[in-house]
Order: C-alpha cells, then sequence, then structure tokens
C-alpha cells in the first residue's frame, strides 16, 4: 500500500488522526441532507479505494484502526452535541471496516456491512435536525423529558439510538459479529477490542437516551406526525429484514 | 409440534404488535390483550412439557441460512413452562398496579416482548438466536425498569443493570465466536456432537476451544446471575415498577443456571471451570445472604437474597449438582416472584394491623413463657449435628443410593446438614416449655422438605439428563483429586462440629465481648452495611472513566 494511498484509504476509513477531518467537516455541515449524503458515501468511497489496491493489509494498520475506533467510542461518552456524537460513532463503526477488508470480505459484503452502519446512522442525523427545528439545539441534558413531551419522537429516537449501537438485529449488529468471528482465531485481542468498543457504544447510547428522554418534560413541541412515525418504521424494518437476510447469512 | 415450538414465542410478539396498535382506541383495556395472549402461550408451553414428559422426544424449528434455530428439549419445555406461567402472573399483577402510571399500553409491549424474547432465549437452538435473545434481554429491561421516564434516577440504575448486562453479552459473543470457529458450525445440537467426539482435538490459543468457550460462558453466566463483584446492580433495581423486580428476580436473573445448564457439554469438558464456578458461588452466597442481613429495606433485603440463592444456584453447577440448579431456580422464582408482588401489599397491611392473630399458635411462638429448665446443652448439640445428616443421609439413600460416591452430592449434602442444624438451634432458643412438641413439628417440616425436595431433584435429574453416562460424566467433571477431597470433607466437617459444640456452649454460658472486638464487630458492620463500598468504587471508576473521555476531547478540539 503507497503512502498516498494509506493516508487517501485513512481518510475515508477513517484513522486517527485523519479521521479529524471527516469530523470537522461533519461538524461544519449543517444541512440534514448534505450530512445523510456525507455518511453513506464517505465510508463507500473508503471501501473502494481499499478494493482498489492490491496489496495486503499490513496487521499494524488494523491495530492502529481499532485504536482509533476505541478511541472516538470512548470520546463519545462525553459527549452533549448529538451532530458530534453522530461523527463521533460514525469514525469508530468505519475504522472497523478496516478488520473485515484484512479478513477477505468480499466487496460486495463490505459494501453492505458500511451501508448497513450507515443507514441507522443516516436516520440518527435526520432526527437530530428534527430537535435542532424544535428547539434550536440539539443537546443532551438541555431540554430533556422528550418521553414526555415528544412520545412518539422519543420512540423512534430509542429505536434508531438501538440501530446505531448495533442492537439485535439491525445490520449493525451482524457488522460487529461478523468483526468478532472473523478476527478471533488470528487476532484475539483484536475481537475483544471490537467488543469493548461494543461496549462504549452501548455506554454512549444510553448516555443519549438518558440526556433526551429521560425528565419532567415541561417544553411544548409540535411531536413528529404519524406518516412521519410509519417512514422511520418502514426503513427500520427493512433494516431488519436486509441485515438478517443478507448479512445474517454472511457472518 | 414443530410449528407448536414457534407458536409460543410468536404469541407474545404479535399481542405487542397488537397491543402497541390499539392502545390508543382501547385505552386501558387494552392490558386484556396481552393478557389474553400470554395466557395462551402459557396453555401452549404446557402442551409442549405435557409432550416432552411423555416422551414425543425432541425437536427443532426453522433454519434461516444456519440459524434461527428453535429447539424443545426438556430443559427448554421445562424453563417456557416457568417463564410463561410467572410472566402470566405479572401480567395480571400489572393491570391494577400499573393502572395510574403513564405508558400504560407501553408497559404492556415491553412486558410481551420480554415474554418472547425469554421464550427465544430458552428455546435457542443455535448461537446466533442465543446471542440475540440473551442481548435483547438487557436492553428491554433497561426500557422496563426505566419506566418511569421523569426521574432520572431510575434511568442510572437501570443503566447499571443494562452495562452489566452488555458485560454479560461481550462475554458470550466470545464464548460463540470460539465454539463457531473450533467447531464450523452455529448448531448447538451439531457442536454438541462434535464435542462428544472430539472432546480436545480443537485449541484456541493453546488451551482446548471448550475451556475457552467454558470461561466465557462462565463470564456470561455471572453477569447475567449477579454474581460477585457483577452484583451491584440488582439491589438497587428496586426503583423499577414492582412487576419488573418480580420478572426480573423470578426469571431473568436466573439465566446463569440455565446457560450453564444448555451447555453442559461444553463444562463436563472443562472440569477447572467449574470448580472456579463453585468458588464464586460459594462467595457470592455467602456475601449475599451477609449483605442481606444488614438492609432495612424489605425490598433491597429481597434483592440480596436473590444474590445469594444465585450464588447457591451457580456453586450447585460447579459441584456438577446441574439439574439440581434448574430446580432451584424454578423454585426460587416461585418463592421470590410471590415475596415481591406481595410484598407491597404486606407493608401497607402492617401500617393498618401487625396482622397476628392471638391465637394458640401465637401464644406457642411469640408469647412465650421461657422454660426455668433447659435441656443439657451438650445433648442438644449432639442432636443438632446428628439428627439432620441422619435425615439427609437416610433420604438420599432411599432415593438414590449412588449419590453418595459423587462429590457434589456430599458438598451440597454438608449445606444441608448445617441449614438442619441451624433450624434445631433455633427451635433450642425459643427456650419453650414444650420443646418435644416443638422440635417433633420442626424435625417433621424438615423430613418433609428434604423427602420433597430429594425426590423432585433426583425427578428433575433423570428428566433433564436421561443419559445415565452423561449424569455420571457431569459429577466427574467437578471432582477433584480424592485425597484432597477427604481431607477437606474432614476439615469441614470438624468445623461444623466444633463450631456447633461452640455455638451452644456460648448460648447456654453467655457471651462477653470485649470493647476490643465490640469496636471490630461495629466496623464490620459498618463495611457490610455499606456494601464493601463497591458500588462507591464503580461509581468513582465510572466518573474517571467519563472525566477522561473529556480531557481527550478536550485536547483534541472535540474533533
Amino acid at each position: 500500500m503507497t503512502k498516498s494511498v494509506l493516508i487517501l484509504a485513512g481518510l475515508f476509513l477513517p484513522l486517527f488522526p485523519l479521521s479529524m477531518l471527516f469530523n470537522i467537516l461533519f461538524t461544519r455541515l449543517r444541512n440534514p441532507v448534505l450530512r445523510s449524503v456525507l455518511l453513506l458515501a464517505w465510508p463507500q468511497i473508503g471501501i473502494a479505494i481499499v478494493l482498489g489496491n492490491s496489496h495486503a493489509i499490513p496487521h499494524w494498520l488494523v491495530v492502529w484502526a481499532v485504536l482509533s475506533s476505541l478511541l472516538y467510542a470512548l470520546r463519545a461518552l462525553a459527549l452533549r452535541d448529538v451532530g458530534l456524537w453522530i461523527g463521533f460513532i460514525s469514525t469508530s463503526a468505519w475504522s472497523l471496516l478496516w478488520i473485515l477488508a484484512d479478513t477477505g470480505a468480499g466487496s460486495e459484503q463490505l459494501k453492505l456491512y458500511a451501508l448497513g452502519i450507515s443507514i441507522p446512522l443516516v436516520l440518527m442525523s435526520i432526527l437530530a435536525a428534527g430537535l435542532e427545528r424544535r428547539f434550536g439545539a440539539a443537546y443532551l441534558g438541555l431540554y430533556g423529558g422528550l418521553a414526555k413531551s415528544l412520545p412518539r419522537f422519543s420512540g423512534v429516537l430509542v429505536v434508531v439510538v438501538l440501530a446505531v449501537i448495533a442492537t439485535p438485529l439491525f445490520p449493525g449488529f451482524f457488522s460487529m459479529l461478523s468483526m468478532i468471528m472473523k478476527s478471533i482465531p488470528t487476532m484475539p485481542t483484536v475481537a475483544v477490542a471490537v467488543a469493548i468498543v461494543w461496549l462504549l457504544w452501548s455506554w454512549a447510547g444510553a448516555k443519549l437516551l438518558q440526556g433526551l428522554i429521560v425528565g419532567p418534560g415541561e417544553q411544548a413541541a409540535t411531536d413528529i406526525s404519524r406518516a412521519g412515525v410509519w417512514f422511520f418504521v418502514i426503513i427500520l424494518v427493512a433494516l431488519v429484514i436486509a441485515g438478517m437476510y443478507w448479512l445474517g447469512a454472511v457472518v | 409440534m414443530d410449528q407448536l415450538i414457534a407458536f409460543v414465542p410468536a404469541l407474545p410478539i404479535v399481542s405487542a404488535v397488537l397491543t402497541q396498535l390499539f392502545s390508543a382506541q382501547l385505552k386501558r383495556r387494552v392490558a386484556w390483550l396481552s393478557v389474553t395472549a400470554t395466557a395462551l402461550t402459557f396453555v401452549l408451553t404446557v402442551v409442549v412439557f405435557g409432550m416432552e414428559l411423555f416422551g414425543y422426544g425432541s425437536h427443532q424449528f426453522g433454519d434461516l441460512r444456519g440459524w434461527g434455530i428453535l429447539l424443545s428439549d426438556p430443559l427448554s419445555a421445562i424453563m417456557s413452562v416457568l417463564i410463561a406461567g410467572i410472566s402470566l402472573v405479572v401480567h395480571v399483577y400489572s393491570i391494577r398496579y400499573m393502572a395510574e402510571e403513564s405508558g400504560y399500553g407501553r408497559f404492556f409491549v415491553l412486558l410481551d416482548l420480554m415474554t418472547a424474547t425469554l421464550l427465544v432465549l430458552v428455546a435457542a437452538g443455535d448461537l446466533i438466536t442465543l446471542m440475540v435473545a440473551w442481548h435483547a434481554i438487557g436492553v428491554l429491561l433497561y426500557f422496563l425498569l426505566g419506566h418511569d421516564t421523569r426521574r432520572q434516577s431510575t434511568f442510572r440504575y437501570a443503566f447499571w443493570t443494562f452495562i452489566t448486562y452488555r458485560l454479560g453479552d461481550v462475554a458470550l459473543i466470545l464464548a460463540a465466536a470460539v465454539l463457531f470457529h473450533a467447531y464450523g458450525t452455529w448448531s448447538l445440537t451439531e457442536i454438541f456432537a462434535r464435542i462428544q467426539s472430539h472432546p480436545h482435538v480443537i485449541s484456541f490459543m493453546g488451551i482446548p476451544a471448550t475451556e475457552a468457550a467454558a470461561i466465557f460462558l462462565a463470564l456470561a453466566a455471572f453477569a447475567r446471575s449477579a454474581q460477585f463483584f457483577l452484583h451491584i446492580w440488582l439491589p438497587y433495581t428496586m426503583d423499577g415498577p414492582t412487576p419488573v423486580s418480580a420478572l426480573m428476580h423470578a426469571g431473568i436473573v436466573n439465566a446463569g443456571g440455565f446457560l450453564v445448564n444448555r451447555f453442559a457439554p461444553v463444562f463436563v469438558q472443562a472440569g477447572d471451570v467449574l470448580h472456579w464456578l463453585f468458588i464464586v458461588g460459594l462467595v457470592t452466597a455467602i456475601t449475599g445472604s451477609v449483605l442481606m442481613l444488614t438492609q432495612n429495606d424489605i425490598k433491597k433485603s429481597l434483592g440480596y437474597s436473590t444474590m445469594g440463592q444465585m450464588g447457591f444456584m451457580i456453586m450447585e453447577c460447579g459441584v456438577g449438582a446441574f439439574s439440581l440448579a434448574v430446580f432451584h431456580l424454578i423454585a426460587h422464582g416461585l418463592f421470590k416472584g410471590t415475596l415481591f408482588l406481595s410484598a407491597g401489599g404486606v407493608i401497607g397491611q402492617a401500617r393498618q394491623d401487625d396482622g397476628i392473630p392471638k391465637d394458640d399458635l401465637y401464644t406457642f411462638v411469640v408469647e412465650k413463657r421461657p422454660a426455668r429448665r433447659r435441656p443439657p446443652w451438650l445433648l442438644m448439640a449432639a442432636i443438632t449435628l446428628a439428627v439432620p445428616i441422619l435425615v439427609l443421609g437416610l433420604t438420599h439413600w432411599l432415593v438414590s443410593r449412588e449419590i453418595f460416591q459423587q462429590q457434589g452430592a456430599i458438598i451440597l449434602l454438608f449445606f444441608g446438614w448445617v441449614t438442619g442444624a441451624q433450624l434445631i438451634f433455633a427451635t433450642y432458643r425459643i427456650r419453650t416449655q414444650r420443646i418435644a412438641r416443638l422440635f417433633f413439628l420442626v424435625l417433621s417440616s424438615f423430613t418433609v422438605v428434604v423427602i420433597g425436595y430429594t425426590l423432585i431433584s433426583h425427578a428433575f435429574n433423570l428428566f433433564l439428563y436421561p443419559d445415565e453416562a452423561f449424569r455420571a460424566l457431569i459429577y466427574k467433571a467437578s471432582n477433584i483429586n480424592v485425597v484432597w477431597f477427604d481431607v477437606l470433607i474432614a476439615l469441614t466437617a470438624l468445623v461444623i462440629v466444633v463450631g456447633w459444640l461452640g455455638t451452644y456452649y456460648g448460648e447456654r454460658n453467655g457471651r462477653k465481648r470485649g470493647r476490643q472486638s465490640g469496636r471490630a464487630w461495629i466496623s464490620l458492620y459498618a463495611l457490610i452495611s455499606r456494601e464493601f463500598y463497591l458500588a462507591d468504587i464503580y461509581a468513582w471508576l465510572s466518573r474517571v472513566i467519563l472525566r477522561s473521555a473529556e480531557r481527550l476531547n478536550v485536547w483534541f478540539r472535540w474533533v
């Protein structure tokens, strides 16, 4: 792998400190559509670069990727801005794709794994935009109590956060499972590190929910429409089915 | 039969969906939808159990690209009846208990989903299905415990449960990864068959794969069943609704014992891990019981009682009494569920009236007139030591004589011995005038309990593990060197005999405690009443992690 390819790949399948560029870009973009495009396209470009390179991925690069993932998962614990939270979790999740690339996952599989990780993040960024529209900011602990004030919105938020933190049966679950399964024979420490990353995501997800949905909920705001709920439900159900069908088979 | 297996968890899932869809229209009546579905599920589980009992054989259903398999075998059948039964009681109880709470429909949806997930867990026929259910239980429990979304404290304690359960999830995933890597299949039946034919052939990082998997499985069981160091979440989850506490203590927390039984073919190849199960279980049983005695909050006390019972259950697994652990978890589930559901009522009634009838029994037990003369302490000590061992020995000899060949069974007999002795000592301390009558009553109760326990546990053993050779293999796996075992048994017996003699002597002649030892007792009491400061240590650790994360963010300018 040449230096320029490595830098490019490390930018799109984020390796620290190259990962900072994505996060700067993501926080600067406020438009949810642009954010969604970025979330969907960024890892796909990285995968294309990695797959276009015929050389084997060196072992140290996988270790670096896992350490980057650990770093961002840990840092996500202390975040209160939902936008940053999405950026950090994306960075943490996409870095792990190096493991799958290293263990010989096919091109289609890798793209599906990346998509399975990105789509819940896109949904999350749409919800974050919804919060900004209603309260002026998507920020933990600022208002809280969404379960009371916006019951439908918080219901959707809970399920989307669960999808982001790779809860079964969402695609992220199968991606994480696949990473652990594939790395345990040759790199057991990497498998354990991936498991710790997963644990940190759960912690970060629980903190996010606690900061948003729990509380007396005294702010008046318009809840999401029933059609809006159905939009999210359909996508989430499709994600579960697709995850079980495609990713569940290749674990 | 195959379809029936799928219907069992499918019914509560359908109920959850319908409850969610109709909760706005039906309001409070929506609960009946959920209750009806749970009642039907219970009936189905009884039918499946009956078929299993009358020898229709084990079946499996479904195969979604190598996973998604549901299994019906004696273990899953009996566990399903327990889960559906307790869930039904909790559902019925919740109809009125939750009536004043907001999110009434959501509560029943979550309860249905939890029932379905638990049923999938016990029937899982492959590693992926097992992991999915295992993981999902933690998530659902988090939301059930945090049902009251107005209070931060509820969610804080729910989070403790969630994160401990996630630790267990991680351990289970690593166990599954080791097993899949070693045996190349997700199917539990196939994995167990391959283990039987090649027990130690495949190694993982230099140790047999079965042993590595058993270590991870044990860790998963420890996290789920609140073993020492991973127990703090259990007594602190009392902020959740009482029906959830009942479900958790009666069903969910028992999953550790289930897991060990489900992976019995793995554990029989990992004798050393079984010894660790015994040690961790023993420490948990003792710690849980000691902590329970220092609590003045009835629900917290019940929480620590559960911890002690879970310790005992894991310890039973550690000595190879796998089926006894299943019997224990069922018995514990039923009595602890009852205690939780009636705790509130008891407190309420006690505020109105002490509820003690002034009849003959009351006079006999409470308003006793101390006897002027007490039986000789040495005689009573001898009876205390001899009678329980006689009852236990005779009962076990009548039911199953080969039990005395098993080290594990002998260890458990020691626990029975100490329990029986404690019972007789309590009788002696009452100092009643009619000691013979009281003694007769106590002894009769003890004998009935021992006979019942022995017969039922023997029946459980035959039902869960019909293969005699495998039963012997389980006990054999937990054995230690015979000489060491004999020495340890002799030492333990000596400690018990001397201990009881000392206790009777002290009771008769009065105990004098010096100022120094008094202070030591108070310090010990303070340490125990603060729960060994473990909750404080964990809280400090999480603060350190969060502060480090924050510092890193500042260093890297939040990008």
